[in-house]
């Protein structure tokens, strides 16, 4: 609310300073004119306080908070107990490979969409594609790559008639193989989220590069890359935070098995074997610092991005 | 054409350099398509399959699951849901994208942050911290209302980037400008003269708003609500190939709002499409 | 420097237009040739054949006798300025300027001190550390100029490099181009749509319509003697009279009483057809017939040796310098080009005798 005021008052700032009015009445009804402007955007603000504001402030209060009510480091020091500073471990590694497979994967299927020679058909289709199996994640998918990869799954069964074994991939209990999972939905979505800043590339640059004699691959390493690297870098943040922050997707593949902090938060908080809400409420603090600064990486980036493609 | 043109030496490098490619692309091609389609194949198989003596069970594990009444109770759980939560995220944020975008178009950057916000928050940590805060209000927390609350937050970011889209792409300060000009208030300016012109970035935000909702299951589940999900997940503990049917039952209908999106897309801008909890 | 031939380049784009109908061009080492026409006419695509941007369906480009269709763009050691964007925007002007020569591997002083020379050349000694985005619209054109000069190509082209600058700037650019363009001595093809533009600063003018050079010639041949009556129209403003041929041996023609000998070639025509005569604003002379003897709208001596057609104004636009004025008269619609300070004179309706020197008026091939 605060930060609402401020910025309402430097609204009224600017207006012309009439000295030849009365000084008494101008500004005040510059002011409220200016407030109630403001008042558009009152109900977003209130709803947003009320869902998504108050339930993070009231998080990191009870974090610091015993079952009893007073105020305690012990939910915070049980964090780093080795079996919950691990699961932290385990959900970054999970959220690096899949943001790394899905961007990489992302980045050269899109770029040999928007590539001048690909005939047009091509990307209103794979956007179409993307576009379904990006919304092809949680429970149903889960169960799509059990079916897969899992123990008695499809490929896996195949494979073992070749002598090959496919437990290191498998999804319901490798790392490895719920990156595979999360990737159907990272890699779609890597495309659709960088699709807009690829449009931004001028055709000029490349055809100008090349006219001052610069192979394709040249013209990469100098101009294309370091133009997009913000954007590329921002949207895989989005895609570690998309995997960081899953929880439906994992917990249908490993059940309560699982050691991703969401699925440890789950358990505690909802869970057949413990409930301990205070050790949820610090594991979910954790993860909100997680967030906070893949936020601020994002927004940076962002920024820097929007420097070079206007 | 080209055949019959003497210059050959331009013609000739081309096929030369895209010989490769074809190939090359061909089989990114293929490796991607396995990747997106096995799964699903996979799980279509398993639908149809589980009978010991190892032949296919037909449509068995569909018919039981209509003959199920939670699956009917369940389903039309989640779509009440949907559809609340399309029509309150369409009260609060078209009048506000509306008037961003024509009193307050500073506030643009920061909306545009705002909205992703949602979309990095884990849903296991709100729901944590919505828990206590929610409680003490037992008329609202123990109803199934309660998802529709929350799943606006979700669906946030997808509604107004859709409506944001759409709004740049109308010039809506000459609009404004014209209807004001004929008379109108700001109200009926936002009723008759935007919402016409923002029709199809509305519906295109309502059909991902509408999968946002159908999908959810971390929120729901940890609010123990038998939602659509929540089902499938519940009958996968038990009968895995019932689970197998329902997940293409799932995943056909989310596929039937995407191409509706789509259709919807082709009259206008298309928005990015992605919308699953995931 | 070099020269370079342009030979029966054809090109059909997909939905079968025809770019370019078997173009043929020669640019001569150090000249610098416009390609001027409408959208549409081919010249944007010719540039970029040569260029290497587009491949033609048949032709050749020569370079100093060598056909270089065969080469990528990137190994054609030429330089070319686009209409706008072209600078990457992660590179400072000097880095842009310096792009060519990091492909090339040059040392880095050698980089730098010719990216500063070449700056200080376009007039931006001063803004060498900005970015695209911290320059105005003609500072990041003329890093362009500067950037597609650095390797020292073979030819520099340029693709209506001006078109979205403003008017002022684009005036004070186009002499500079020229002027550095001299100063190199480098082989040139400028594409431009502005005929102002391509008379101004061009050793030769090529006027292209549908793909095929109109006609191709000094500023000065071009505007004077224009072969067609696309170029005469295209070119500059001209008044169209129709005539009859009297007699194709002396020139003569009649048009509606007068008979007029007039300058041009008629020996293509037989006695008794149509032709078109075509004359600019600033050739046709506005006598008004004010009793108290105003001197004639503007000083010619044979206005009274020459047929007068008496008509009336018709309408009267301020161009600055000079007044353009629409008469009715014998001849038809004409517009005339009147000293402003003169012009002030006339109102619409006004009686005035147009008068004509015959050997201005042209009969087109």
């Amino acid at each position: 609310m605060a930060t609402l005021e401020t910025a309402a008052s430097s609204t009224a700032t600017p207006r012309p300073v009439d000295v030849t009015a009365s000084a008494g009445r101008r500004p005040s009804r510059g002011r409220s004119r200016a407030g109630l402007r403001w008042l558009g955007v009152a109900p977003l603000t209130a709803y947003l306080l009320v869902f998504l504001l108050i339930p993070a402030g009231e998080l990191v209060v009870d974090a610091f908070r015993s079952p009893a009510g007073r105020f305690t480091l012990g939910n915070i020091s049980a964090v780093f107990q080795s079996q919950y500073i691990s699961s932290f471990g385990a959900s970054l590694e999970l959220s690096a490979l899949a943001a790394l497979f899905g961007g990489l994967l992302g980045l050269l299927a899109a770029t040999a969409i928007v590539h001048p020679s690909a005939p047009r058909f091509v990307r209103s289709t794979v956007t179409t594609f993307s576009g379904m199996a990006a919304n092809f994640a949680g429970v149903p998918l889960a169960f799509a790559f059990t079916s897969t990869l899992g123990a008695t799954g499809v490929i896996t069964v195949a494979f073992q008639h070749l002598g090959i074994s496919l437990a290191a991939i498998d999804p319901t209990s490798t790392t490895l193989g719920l990156a595979l999972v999360y990737n159907y939905f990272e890699f779609p979505l890597m495309i659709l989220l960088l699709l807009p800043a690829l449009d931004g590339m001028k055709r000029e640059w490349r055809e100008a590069a090349q006219n001052l004699g610069a192979s394709g691959f040249t013209y990469w390493r100098t101009v294309a890359l370091p133009i997009l690297l913000p954007s590329l870098l921002g949207t895989m943040v989005l895609l570690f935070g998309g995997a960081f922050s899953a929880y439906a997707t994992a917990y249908a593949l490993s059940g309560s098995t699982g050691n991703l902090v969401t699925e440890l938060i789950g358990n505690l908080t909802n869970g057949n074997v413990t409930v301990d809400p205070q050790l949820a409420y610090a594991l979910a603090l954790g993860m909100m610092l997680v967030i906070s600064v893949l936020m601020v990486a994002y927004y940076l980036l962002q920024r820097r991005a929007s420097r070079w493609l206007r | 054409m080209a055949a019959l043109s003497p210059a050959a030496p331009a013609t000739v490098r081309r096929p030369r350099r895209r010989r490769h490619l074809p190939l090359w692309h061909a089989f990114w091609i293929l490796a991607a398509a396995a990747y997106f389609i096995v799964p699903i194949i996979s799980l279509v198989q398993f639908s149809f399959g589980g009978r010991v003596d190892g032949h296919s069970a037909g449509f068995h594990w569909y018919a039981t699951v209509f003959a199920d009444p939670n699956f009917a109770s369940s389903f039309w759980l989640s779509v009440q849901i949907a559809l609340e939560t399309v029509a309150l995220s369409i009260a609060l944020l078209v009048p506000t994208a509306f008037w961003i975008h024509l009193r307050l178009p500073r506030l643009r950057p920061v909306m545009d942050f705002v909205s992703v916000l949602p979309f990095v928050v884990p849903p296991i940590v709100l729901i944590v911290g919505l828990i206590p805060f929610l409680q003490p209000f037992t008329f609202i927390y123990s109803r199934p209302e309660v998802l529709d609350f929350i799943y606006v937050v979700f669906a946030m970011p997808f509604l107004y980037r859709s409506l944001d889209a759409g709004l740049r792409a109308i010039n809506l300060q000459t609009l404004a400008e014209a209807s004001a000009n004929c008379g109108a208030s700001t109200w009926s300016t936002l009723i008759r003269v935007v919402v016409p012109n923002l029709r199809s970035a509305i519906i295109g935000g309502s059909f991902l708003t509408v999968a946002i909702a159908m999908g959810e299951f971390t929120i729901s589940s940890l609010l123990s609500f038998n939602t659509f999900p929540v089902y499938i997940f519940n009958i996968g503990q038990s009968t895995s190939n019932e689970a197998a049917a329902l997940a293409v039952i799932s995943l056909l209908l989310t596929w039937a709002l995407m191409i509706a999106l789509y259709v919807v897309g082709r009259g206008g801008r298309t928005t990015a499409q992605m919308a699953a909890t995931r | 420097m070099a020269r370079v031939e342009l030979r029966g380049l054809h090109k059909t784009f997909g939905g079968g237009t025809v770019a370019l109908d078997r173009l043929e061009l020669d640019v001569a080492s150090g000249e610098l040739v416009s390609l001027l026409g409408p959208s549409g006419c081919g010249k944007t695509t010719a540039l970029r054949i040569v260029a290497g941007f587009e491949t033609p369906d048949a032709g050749e480009v020569l370079v100093d006798g060598v056909d270089v269709l065969g080469l990528p763009a990137s190994r054609r050691n030429m330089g070319m300025v686009f209409q706008s964007y072209s600078l990457f925007p992660n590179m400072t002007a000097k880095a842009n300027v310096a792009y060519p020569l990091r492909i090339r591997r040059r040392p880095k002083a050698e980089r730098e001190a010719r990216a500063v020379e070449l700056l200080d050349l376009v007039g931006l000694a001063r803004q060498v550390d900005r970015y695209p985005h911290q320059l105005s619209g003609g500072q990041q054109q003329r890093v362009a100029l500067a950037r597609a000069l650095a390797h020292e190509p073979a030819v520099l082209l340029l693709d209506e490099p001006l078109s979205a600058l403003d008017a002022k700037v684009r005036v004070q650019l186009r002499e500079e181009v020229r002027r550095i363009q001299l100063e190199l001595g480098i082989t040139t093809i400028y594409v431009t749509h502005d005929q102002e533009e391509a008379l101004s600063i061009s050793d030769r003018v090529a006027v292209l319509a549908e793909g095929r050079v109109e006609q191709i010639g000094t500023p000065a041949e071009i505007y004077n003697r224009p072969r067609t009556p696309f170029v005469a129209s295209f070119v500059g403003t001209v008044n169209q009279i129709d005539a009859v041929v009297v007699s194709p041996a002396e020139g003569a023609v009649r048009c509606g009483e007068r008979v007029l000998v007039v300058d041009g070639d008629l020996s293509g025509h037989a006695q008794g057809a149509d032709v078109g005569l075509y004359l600019r604003p600033e050739d046709v002379v506005l006598v008004t017939d004010e009793p108290e003897g105003t001197p004639g709208a503007s000083g010619t001596s044979g206005a009274s040796g020459t047929s007068g057609a008496s008509g009336k104004v018709r309408s009267i636009t301020f161009l600055g310098p000079v007044t353009r004025v629409g008469v009715d008269c014998e001849l038809g619609a004409l517009v005339a080009d009147v000293a402003s300070d003169v012009a002030l004179g006339l109102g619409i309706g006004d009686p005035v005798t147009v008068v004509v020197e015959p050997g201005r008026m042209r009969t087109l091939v």
